[in-house]
């Protein structure tokens, strides 16, 4: 089993720590030494090539019962990119990321990840699709009766690796995303912040090339959503594709990222570099 | 490799959702003594009346005109059925032999000392090896010369074939009756696993997200009913072993000798072999019913 890091990827190198006060060198041995076990290819869902890492082509998703959660969407995010997708609660930021991770078809149009059409994705191949995105919930939708350290581990063992490699790698990427000291408390045990810490570090453990999150922030105090943020950004800086989903207008303006803005499914705004409301003004949210 | 890993998230299952796995461990314990209490009493019924249809016995009547030759020649060919295999015995009954049993069946003796002569013919008694071969031997000396034309061949064809139908009923009510049991029991485990799931969906859906195959979620609730339906199948041997002990053996040795006085040796399974039936069905039980419920609830 593969989560299938090497075709082609850049490899992490780290980074500047903003919050949690640890090192780089402590966090160098995660990226700089990525698993190779020699199955890594067999698995490996994404086709190797410059190509964008999502591309939506004329997207339109028809729910049972008429309702449209996506009206002809086409766009492109590009490998590394770091993109915010806007939009009020029904306007299709869900449906979007139900489409990437194939939770959802497209009714009609191609949605492509990684060179893959997942329209002729097969059903059993879904779920290394899946190893090949990270994935992050305002919900942290962490296992409750599980320590932290089990909750990444999870993830691994899912994919296959061994004991020792668990052993490895699961305190490594808890330290990264700063939960040091704190490996055998439960989800319950820890603050909401805490919490969506080791749900990104599981969406991380397997090297994913494009993390996806749905409003990480969206139970979060101000000062804990910036140090998220600012987690994801480095995790964009070793070159994986961040993709979030947001309401949390006071981060897309600082952060000024591209920002995708989304209303009634359809594409409204597009635009690199820029805040939560578009240029005139306009309350999108 | 894995297994253990299945086997640890299995365990983990059956302890967070304690009250349902016991549930489905007594369902499982339930089944397997109904299962284990009636194979033992369904084969020993089965063996009676094996053992009361080997008694059909035919009696193949003399003439008493015929001669000589022709009780030899009728001996010869029941001998060549006993040759064959078709037949276990032949016993000879004179006609002095026959009034004299008679005579000690009757109440009143006295009443045949009246007979001018003695009326009863001489006969061969014929034992069948199965009861279902009295009919060939009836068909084979059926039109024998010396056959007594009154008399003829008298076999109990009525109880044979009662009894044979009998042993049929009860086989076939048998089959019928562990089949819905077995059914109930799959449908029981199956209906927990399912309770089992929707407790841990949650826990499913987390999986998927970070991409278990479908196998990898199956596992351990398929091991999860093993684990129930063998427990359940354990405890209902412990307490069938019990019964056996306490009750059945106190009660066999008591009967044992009224039993081998009317010739009747009805066995039945011995109980290692139940005990390896019956775990083995516990296992399958649990198996079955989770393998259909994650068919139906756990698609990807």
């Amino acid at each position: 089993m593969s989560d299938g890091q090497d075709t082609g990827r850049p490899e992490f190198t780290l980074v500047q720590v903003a919050d949690p006060p640890s090192s780089d060198e402590e966090m160098a041995p995660m990226f700089t030494a990525p698993v190779s076990d020699g199955k890594r290819h067999k698995n490996d869902i994404f086709r190797p090539g410059p190509g964008p890492m999502v591309e939506f082509r004329g997207v339109t998703k028809t729910y049972d019962g008429g309702a449209r959660g996506l009206d002809g969407v086409s766009l492109r995010i590009g490998t590394g990119e770091f993109v915010f997708l806007v939009g009020p609660s029904g306007s299709g930021k869900s449906t979007f990321i139900r489409l990437i991770i194939r939770e959802l078809r497209a009714t009609t149009g191609e949605v492509v990840v990684g060179g893959r059409d997942l329209a002729t994705l097969r059903r059993s191949k879904v779920p290394y699709l899946r190893r090949a995105i990270g994935c992050v919930f305002q919900d942290f939708r962490l296992l409750p009766d599980r320590t932290a350290a089990e909750n990444v581990a999870y993830a691994l063992q899912v994919t296959g690796h061994s004991q020792k490699e668990v052993r490895r790698r699961v305190p490594e990427i808890l330290s990264l995303v700063g939960l040091d000291g704190k490996f055998d408390r439960l989800p319950r045990e820890l603050s909401g912040g805490e919490q969506q810490r080791v749900s990104i570090a599981r969406a991380l453990v397997n090297h994913p090339r494009l993390l996806i999150a749905d409003e990480p922030t969206g139970n979060l105090d101000p000062d804990t959503s910036l140090g998220i943020m600012d987690l994801l950004q480095r995790i964009n800086r070793t070159g994986t594709t961040v993709l979030v989903a947001t309401h949390d207008q006071h981060t897309v303006d600082r952060m000024q990222m591209r920002v995708i803005a989304l209303d009634q499914g359809r594409v409204v705004r597009d635009e690199e570099s820029a805040g939560y409301h578009d240029v005139t003004g306009e309350v999108l949210a | 490799m894995r297994l253990g890993m299945f086997f640890r998230e299995a365990l983990r299952s059956i302890r967070a959702n304690a009250a349902i796995s016991v549930a489905a461990t007594v369902t499982a314990l339930i089944a397997v003594f109904i299962l284990g209490a009636f194979i033992p009493s369904f084969m020993y019924v089965r063996s009676a009346v094996d053992a009361q249809t080997a008694k059909v016995d035919v009696d193949v009547y003399i003439a008493d005109t015929a001669t000589v030759p022709q009780v030899n020649s009728l001996r010869e060919k029941l001998d060549g059925l006993r040759t064959d295999g078709t037949v276990a015995a032949v016993t000879y009954v004179s006609k002095e032999d026959a009034l004299r049993i008679m005579k000690e069946r009757l109440r009143d003796p006295s009443v045949l000392d009246e007979l001018p002569s003695n009326p009863l013919p001489a006969k061969f008694n014929v034992k069948p090896s199965e009861a279902e071969n009295a009919d060939v031997i009836v068909a084979a000396v059926k039109d024998d010369p010396a056959l007594d034309p009154t008399e003829g061949i008298v076999y109990p064809e009525t109880t044979a074939d009662r009894l044979l139908t009998a042993a049929k009923f009860v086989q076939w009510a048998g089959f019928a009756l562990i089949g819905i049991l077995l059914l109930a029991a799959v449908l029981l485990i199956g209906n927990t696993i399912r309770l089992s799931i929707f407790a841990r969906r949650r826990e499913v859906e987390v999986m998927r997200l970070v991409g278990a195959t479908n196998w990898f979620i199956r596992w351990p609730f398929m091991i999860e009913g093993v684990i129930c339906g063998l427990v359940g199948a354990i405890v209902a041997v412990a307490m069938l072993w019990g019964i056996k002990v306490g009750v059945v053996d106190a009660w066999a040795s008591g009967a044992d000798s009224a039993l081998t006085k009317t010739g009747s040796a009805a066995g039945t399974i011995a109980f290692p072999l139940l005990t390896i039936v019956l775990v083995g069905a516990g296992a399958l039980l649990g198996a079955v019913g989770s393998g259909i419920t994650l068919r139906r609830f756990l698609k990807v």
